[in-house]
């Protein structure tokens, strides 16, 4: 560097290296907000757009990878950058990272990202995993200080219980918070003793809050977790994109703790209820018993009344056969018995129903 | 949980099987008593088991705010 009356004279490489010492040293990290014009991607891997507003313009620069959430022309977003002169005089912004400002650009942002997803088919339900019925081992994320925490916890300890519960405190807002949440995920994703299922929670808060839960990294290390995952963020109404990738949805960071585990006072209720109904069970057997007992003794009463039956019929028929043999009976009807020997001159007697008489044979003829 | 080293998950399963057997071909009422006290008696030790365990909360040590 050469002086000229006290003034240094820079070379132009010095003096754009001695402008971006002067911007690092002033602003090493500045948020600008403004709406997005011009936005192209580079060899697939650089992005250039303007961000801008009524009263001016500023070039940005970044990688794909930075861009945690699609943004397009016409989006106010909020980029944190360092300023820069390139050595062509350039004046930019290197951006390191990007995220959508206000409810429009958090919404149409959402929108562009979970359109992309979805076409790659990372909410397809066949990549749904269940989880497990009764699990012994679960992992929370979740900033311990959160409301939603200490619900889930609250509930899970009511429902149940020996359940080993790892805990991994982490921001649940802001922009470090996606990557947070991943590096938890890595973490138990690590462990020799894998937890049966990793539960992501955070309790309600505005979209901006709940941002963090649409970011495309954090959105992708749930999808590739090898445990499976459950996500329950904010209320009911809010929908992120971490909830669609998830394995399963909750509603709410209690309602994930509903769906973890079995509620105990309705196995002890159902268990109780199951051994009461055998007694009844019992008691309607040995009824059933009885009533085959008595209905097999009443057959064997109608066998031995009906032989009775049969027997009387019997008996009254051959009475009447004995009745019409009965000499009396033939008698009654008018017929004579004749005792003697029936030869001419011989005495005889001959009997009637009413009378006997003596008689002699006056004359026999042969038939 | 109970003086037995069963889980909670084996006594309800094998009280179920219990319950089964009392709607099964195998039921005679000579038996029935005895299974009856069984089944009684592992309400009783799962309801004990389930209301006694508590659950473990290990908050990790380690910090998810940097790489390291």
């Amino acid at each position: 560097m050469e002086k000229s009356k006290n003034q240094p004279i820079f070379s132009v490489s010095d003096f754009i290296a001695v402008v971006n010492q002067t911007f690092e040293y002033a602003y090493p990290n500045i948020e600008v907000e403004g709406e997005v014009s011009s936005f192209k991607v580079n060899q697939g891997k650089f992005i250039f757009f303007d961000i801008k507003d009524s009263g001016g313009s500023v070039g940005c620069f970044m990688t794909v990878w930075q861009l945690r959430t699609p943004i397009e022309d016409g989006m106010k977003v909020i980029v944190s950058a360092v300023p820069k002169l390139t050595q062509w005089g350039k004046f930019s912004l290197t951006v390191k990272s990007v995220r959508p400002s206000g409810e429009g650009a958090l919404k149409k942002s959402f929108e562009l990202l979970k359109a992309k997803l979805e076409a790659e088919g990372l909410f397809a339900l066949d990549r749904k995993r269940q989880l497990p019925t009764s699990p012994q081992h679960i992992a929370v994320i979740s900033s311990t200080q959160a409301a939603g925490y200490a619900d889930f916890i609250k509930i899970i300890n009511d429902r149940w219980g020996g359940l080993k519960v790892d805990v991994a405190h982490v921001q649940v807002q802001g922009t470090g918070a996606p990557d947070q949440i991943i590096r938890a995920i890595n973490y138990f994703n690590q462990q020799e003793s894998l937890p049966e299922v990793i539960v992501v929670i955070r309790g309600g808060g505005s979209a901006d809050d709940l941002a963090a839960f649409n970011d495309e990294l954090l959105v992708r290390a749930i999808a590739t977790s090898r445990i499976p995952t459950l996500v329950g963020v904010g209320h009911e109404t809010d929908e992120s994109l971490a909830d669609l990738v998830a394995d399963v949805r909750a509603a709410t960071p209690s309602n994930a703790a509903q769906i973890l585990v079995p509620d105990k006072n309705e196995i002890i209720r159902a268990v109780h209820v199951q051994v009461s109904s055998l007694l009844p069970r019992i008691m309607q057997l040995i009824d059933q018993q009885k009533q085959l007992i008595m209905e097999r003794l009443y057959s064997v009463i109608e066998v031995i009344e009906r032989a009775v039956d049969e027997r009387v019929v019997q008996l009254s028929s051959l009475r009447s056969v004995l009745l019409q043999l009965n000499p009396n009976t033939v008698l009654a009807r008018g017929y004579a018995i004749v005792k003697g020997i029936i030869k001419t001159g011989s005495m005889i007697e001959i009997e009637t129903n009413k009378a006997i008489l003596k008689a002699e044979v006056i004359n026999v003829i042969n038939k | 949980m109970s003086s037995t080293n069963k889980s909670i998950q084996e006594k309800t399963s094998e009280l179920s099987k219990l319950v089964e057997w009392f709607d099964s071909e195998d039921f005679t009422l000579e038996a029935a008593l005895d299974k009856f006290k069984q089944a009684e008696k592992l309400a009783v030790d799962i309801e004990h088991d389930l209301t006694s365990l508590k659950n473990e909360i290990n908050i990790v040590k380690k910090k998810f705010d940097s790489d390291n």
